[in-house]
């Protein structure tokens, strides 16, 4: 039987009958159409699907999407504000911190959110904030440059 | 990998959890952060189920049919999925952590380790606890994982559980009956299997009250630095006497058992003793000897014995050198 | 590096980055059609067993279940890779080779419906006997998989190069070592997906995750027997390939039957535990070196044996077992070799090409000989192998002609980089805290000199067309960015010929309908469709200029295109004339130009008029290379990349952690087209060869089923597992290479699992001989040298 759920995505507010097993993941990509949320294993294992809920990284497919009610969510879609890059996406692009780019939504979602946490972010807390993302690209060296970028373009 | 069709409760009480748990019996699970159960309950792509064809020929199997009669299971996937989940992510007040008037530390079973690795108290002294949510899984998982359900999905490798059997964790449990409390290392059984009963839901896990000269570490061993299952995991706790010698000490071992492995003997190697470096030295021997490892993929038996006898070591030096001794 | 151009060499950002980090960016999985079904595969769950009957009666049954196919709808004609060795179909009929084998598919209206369908299949298997252990696959006795595999001997390769006695006796140091790998896994972040559908002339479009929309494209008709003119592939945004994308995948053939049977559009998905059992990725090898050096240390001969493990089916094997033993031809002068490669079949899922295809782990076994002679030379490893390094010029032993080597330069490169000398010094010091250093180089293909079929085909083309309207400037091109940035680097291409900026540029590609182009394997693109796209722009670019001077009446060499404009070589010209034409035809319109100069938009307006579609070709084929000796197609390549390496490491000496601190690493690319994404490439080969080296292999149990069939238990590194980084760029200027510029892609790998070992051993006295080197097998080996010792 489906449930009535409401929550924000990306701030604006969603009414959505959903199936109880259905996750988040499939919610944001199959019901929303927001089709930037990667999956990249379905089990929590490669971070590709990280969200933000309440703010927390979050994997959306290890996430009910009945676990989500009443949530504010983020999504890599959210991110450029009125069509403009926000300094993490700006260095990512600038750094060639993107390759094949699979990883690339999961990852600014979890620096997104490292960022306001700790706007001065050295090496090794940027290193374990990432460490839940997989990139089989880039060995994670000019992602971790961008995100100092970023991190130093805050504060200009 | 989907998810099977359940039905998905959400109580707003834990009255109501424990109540609801009573009503749907042996068919519901409890979520809590769902990165064990959610993981287990999808159903992996490879047909699981192979049934002996008919007609009495040993040699021929059929390709299952979910549920056929006389469905054995080679790959040894477990049981039938539940009806319900009884998501718990409602009871806020499941999430508090708190230093107790007496000294005792309170931590709701819905905190996740990213909550628990984030209070300074829980960093400064029961720091076993702290490296144990450190240790589990990544960031992600530790923002959604809690302790509550490391702890109920009993695992041996278990990075949150293993500190805080070893830190002395009381487990408070509720049901429609009353409310009980139950030792930590009393509570796991078998892999995956606890003494909790069918409408018990565990509501918090409370650590005993620490004299000043106390220190606890753990230590995780694995093939690379997150995103890891433990190949040994290894808590200890160590209390200092006035005289420099130890009143008491615990050292608990993850992944060498089927449960998460009090090493007594170590313990008691240490127990008034001098915490030199020889000590140490014979309780990690001695814990070596306590630990039952097997053989699997992730390392050898043999390999996992010895680990322990190192780890054991390296965090008992550690411990004292926390508590203020020096080892 | 000081050059005159504008945009090639430099750091532009990658022409799809914008829309990656908006999420815009859309994969196969993210597309969706009206009507669409959901496609689901049933596997084999038994590594080896004869298929008695397949019943889909039930399957068929169920509501939302619209078609179930097997090899009754498919048919039993056999493909694969190689012609030479077509193994597989689409369907297993009488038997299974592997668990996954792929017995039927479904379409159904919802993807849990088809996954229930598929569940609903009935097979009845008579198991028979296994062979799960490459080494032994060959013995006699041994289950045979394949009829037409001998002994279950799938390709070999017996090859003798020079006089191998002669230098054995020449060598005054010879010795003779052994290295096993696991079979491993590409670990692409993106899951295969396929979406496919018909139109009603059955025009069949795919869109898939492939390396090689071209080889996919002719495997779909061959093997579905469709007209080929009627298969079109398109590759969307792609998440990463490293090799094993590049063949044609049941996934793809069993959707595009589905599609063609129902009519209707069908999208599949593979789990990630589908990745696993598909696999097509690293195979196990298990080689053996016997190598000599004289006095002086320049090497006498190789004698190399190899078996490799390939799983049920040959996929590219039999390219991987010639490329294990060619490329060790270089990069060092090595007249004498001999070589035997035995590619065996087991049950277990195929192995096919990845990263450094067939010859990672050859060349991490012949490096670390390397090392262990420089050690009873006691010379500097790194000085040995600069005693041997081929220069620009010269021919390897098996008839492979290095135009461009800048092995030299990258190895002092890193040498100088990572203070070698000065480390190296203070081993004895270090080495007791469990620190060391180690170093290695290698070589590399730029592209293979032959397609996977029997053909004389161009290997790529280019069509660049010029806005009709004036400014805007399309590249139509097959080849496949898959991640590695090859939309970018044709942009670069066409906006450096044109004068034009990057974003006058449009590059539509991986699309088999715009041209051919064999795809992204072989680190062939750059190479290759980076000289075709020069050329079409060079063709465009002409007859430009040429309608522009003929209206102004000067001779068409006097022109140039630079910065947006027409500039004059010779005398100012008055383009007032033509000024005016483009501006009444745009009256009404903003943003005219108006600077003395004539505009591109303007000048590709005015061609247009003059000559109507202004559409500029390129091509590329490589000339006839190579020896007459059987098999010495495959090694031979226009050019070739080398690399060098240096990796620092620390190892706990009681637990056998090992942590990387640094890799510095030197590749030589001939020129780099794009510097930060040269680097790139440079970085994530050393991150897959750094979890190669430590901590990835696919682990099967007694039945041939995988154990660790996910990312939490196939381990790859995390951020915090790898170090920083340093990617120093070698430019020796190729001159078969657009603009000098060569292979960057794979080479990169090849000295990363030796330079690692190598270090290894500096920091702990031990050798470690079956990859990968995990902490338990350091301690083994730690623990089997002090009892030694005693």
């Amino acid at each position: 039987m489906k449930r009535i759920i409401s929550l924000a995505v990306n701030g604006v507010e969603h009414e959505l009958a959903v199936e109880p097993r259905r996750t988040l993941l499939e919610l944001l990509r199959e019901d929303l159409s927001l089709t930037g949320t990667k999956k990249g294993c379905g089990i929590g294992d490669c971070g590709g699907c990280t969200v933000l809920l309440d703010g927390v990284p979050a994997f959306s497919c290890l996430t009910l999407a009945v676990q989500a009610e009443g949530c504010s969510v983020e999504t890599v879609e959210g991110l450029a504000g009125n069509g403009r890059l926000s300094s993490l996406q700006r260095a990512f692009v600038e750094d060639g911190a993107i390759q094949c780019g699979f990883c690339t939504p999961g990852m600014l979602m979890t620096a997104t959110e490292l960022l306001r946490a700790n706007p001065h972010p050295d090496e090794r807390e940027i290193r374990l904030a990432i460490s839940g993302n997989l990139c089989r690209c880039t060995g994670y060296q000019k992602i971790v440059e961008a995100i100092r970028h970023a991190a130093e373009a805050d504060h200009e | 990998m989907t998810l099977p069709r359940f039905d998905v409760l959400v109580p707003e009480t834990v009255e109501q959890a424990c109540s609801l748990l009573a009503e749907h019996g042996g068919g519901a699970r409890v979520l809590a952060g769902g990165t064990d159960l959610l993981v287990d309950l999808k159903r992996p792509i490879v047909q699981e189920r192979l049934i002996e064809a008919g007609g009495g020929d040993p040699g021929r199997f059929t390709t299952l049919g979910d549920g056929e009669p006389g469905a054995i299971d080679p790959w040894g996937s477990g049981d039938p999925p539940p009806d319900v989940l009884i998501s718990l992510h409602k009871l806020a007040g499941l999430k508090r952590i708190e230093v107790l008037d007496d000294g005792r530390l309170r931590v709701g079973a819905l905190a996740t380790a990213r909550e628990i690795q984030r209070v300074p108290e829980i960093r400064d002294r029961w720091t076993a606890l702290a490296e144990g949510a450190d240790s589990l899984g990544s960031p992600l998982v530790r923002a959604r994982g809690t302790i509550g359900g490391n702890i109920c999905n009993a695992r041996p490798a278990a990075d949150i559980t293993v500190p805080a059997i070893c830190l002395g964790a009381q487990l408070e449990l509720q049901s429609p009956d009353g409310s009980r409390t139950l030792p930590g290392e009393q509570f796991i059984l078998a892999p995956g299997v606890t003494v909790i009963e069918p409408a018990e839901i565990l509501t918090a896990v409370t650590f005993p009250a620490l004299s000043a000269r106390t220190g606890s570490a753990y230590y995780k061993l694995g093939q690379r630095k997150a995103l890891e299952i433990s190949v040994v995991g290894v808590a200890v706790y160590v209390e200092l006497a006035g005289d420099d010698t130890v009143q008491a000490a615990c050292v608990t071992l993850g992944a060498v058992g089927p449960t998460p492995l009090a090493a007594r003997s170590a313990a008691e190697v240490l127990a008034g003793g001098k915490p030199t470096g020889e000590l140490l030295a014979r309780a990690a021997r001695a814990a070596a000897a306590d630990a039952t490892p097997i053989d699997d993929h992730r390392g050898t038996a043999e390999y996992r014995r010895l680990m322990v006898e190192m780890l054991t070591r390296r965090t008992l030096e550690l411990a004292v050198e926390r508590a203020g001794g020096r080892s | 590096m000081s050059n005159d151009y504008r945009i090639l060499n430099t750091r532009a950002p990658r022409v799809d980055a914008v829309d990656k980090a908006t999420g815009r960016a859309q994969y196969t999985d993210d597309l969706s059609r009206p009507n669409m079904l959901y496609g689901a595969i049933l596997h084999s769950p038994l590594a080896h067993a004869r298929i008695l009957d397949i019943d889909t009666s039930r399957a068929e049954r169920l509501p939302g279940v619209v078609a179930v196919v097997t090899w009754r709808d498919a048919g039993t004609e056999p493909y694969g890779v190689s012609p030479a060795r077509y193994d597989e179909t689409i369907f297993c009929h009488d038997r299974v080779r592997y668990v996954g084998d792929e017995i039927a598919a479904v379409a159904a209206t919802d993807p849990d419906t088809a996954h229930e369908a598929v569940r609903r299949i009935k097979v009845d298997f008579e198991p028979l006997p296994l062979v799960l252990d490459g080494r032994h696959a060959m013995d006699d006795g041994q289950p045979q998989l394949h009829e037409q595999y001998e002994n279950n001997i799938c390709a070999q390769v017996h090859w003798r190069f020079g006089d191998v006695e002669q230098g054995r006796r020449e060598a005054s140091v010879i010795r003779t070592d052994t290295i096993s790998s696991k079979m491993q896994d590409a670990a692409f972040m993106e899951p295969q997906a396929v979406l496919a559908e018909v139109d009603a002339q059955r025009n069949l479009t795919m869109f898939s995750s492939t390396q090689a929309p071209h080889y996919v494209q002719r495997t779909l008709a061959m093997a579905l027997n469709h007209p080929l003119h009627k298969v079109r592939v398109v590759k969307p945004a792609m998440g990463g390939g490293f090799g094993p994308k590049a063949s044609c995948s049941t996934a793809e053939l069993a959707t595009c039957l589905l599609a063609l049977k129902t009519g209707r559009p069908v999208k599949f998905t593979f789990d990630r535990e589908q990745v696993f059992l598909h696999s097509r990725a690293r195979h196990q090898f298990l080689h053996t070196m016997t190598t000599g050096v004289r006095d002086d240390g320049t090497l006498a001969f190789l004698e190399h044996e190899c078996i490799l493990d390939g799983g049920a089916y040959a996929s590219f094997g039999i390219a991987t077992v010639y490329y294990a033993g060619s490329l060790l031809g270089g990069p060092y002068r090595l007249k004498n070799m001999n070589y035997d490669g035995y590619r065996v079949v087991t049950n277990k899922p195929a192995c096919g090409a990845q990263r450094g295809h067939g010859a990672v782990i050859a060349r991490a076994l012949f490096e670390i000989q390397l090392d262990r002679i420089a050690e009873e030379l006691e010379m500097d490893p790194i000085e040995l192998r600069l005693k041997n390094v081929m220069d620009a010029g010269e021919t390897t032993c098996n008839e492979l002609f290095v135009s461009s080597f800048g092995m030299r330069e990258a190895l002092e490169a890193v040498r100088d980089s990572a203070a070698w000398k000065k480390k190296r010094a203070l081993a004895g010091q270090t080495r007791a805290e469990g620190k060391g250093i180690g170093a290695a180089c290698g070589f590399f293909v730029s592209g293979a000199a032959y397609p996977i079929y029997r053909s004389k085909t161009y290997h790529c083309t280019v069509v660049t067309k010029v806005d009709e309207v004036g400014g805007g400037v399309v590249v139509q091109s097959g080849a496949a960015d898959i991640g590695q940035g090859s939309d970018t680097m044709l942009a670069m291409i066409t906006a450096e010929e044109l004068g034009v900026s990057l974003d006058d540029v449009r590059v539509q590609a991986g699309d088999s309908s715009l041209s051919v182009d064999l795809g992204s394997y072989s680190s062939r693109t750059t190479l290759m469709t980076g000289a075709a796209a020069r050329d079409a722009a060079r063709d465009v670019k002409r007859r430009i200029l040429s309608a522009v001077a003929g209206r102004i009446d000067v001779p068409p060499e006097t022109l140039d295109l630079k910065d947006g404009c027409v500039i004059s070589l010779a005398d100012p010209i008055d383009f007032s004339a033509l000024r005016d034409e483009y501006l009444k035809e745009h009256v009404g319109f903003s943003d005219l130009p108006d600077s003395p100069k004539l505009s591109f938009r303007e000048a590709s307006r005015i061609a247009f008029l003059e000559i109507g579609a202004v559409v500029g070709t390129g091509e590329y084929r490589p000339p006839k290379l190579g020896g007459s000796f059987k098999g010495a197609a495959v090694g031979t390549s226009p050019a070739f990349g080398c690399s060098a390496q240096v990796a620092e490491v620390s190892v706990d000496l009681e637990t056998g952690e090992v942590t990387v601190d640094r890799i510095t690493g030197a590749h030589d690319c001939g020129f780099a087209i794009n510097r930060t994404q040269v680097e790139g490439q440079m970085h994530g080969s050393m991150m897959m060869g750094m979890g190669e080296a430590l901590m990835e292999q696919v682990i099967y149990d007694e039945h041939g089923r995988i154990l660790n069939r996910n990312l939490a238990e196939y381990k790859i590194p995390t951020s915090l597992d790898m170090p920083q980084l340093d990617a120093l760029i070698v430019e020796s200027n190729e001159p078969h290479g657009p603009y000098g510029a060569k292979e960057v892609g794979e080479g990169a790998i090849m000295p990363v699992i030796p330079s690692i070992l190598n270090a290894i051993h500096d920091a702990t006295g031990v050798r470690i001989n079956e990859l990968p080197v995990t902490p338990e097998r350091i301690v083994r080996a730690l623990r089997r040298k002090s009892v030694c010792a005693k």
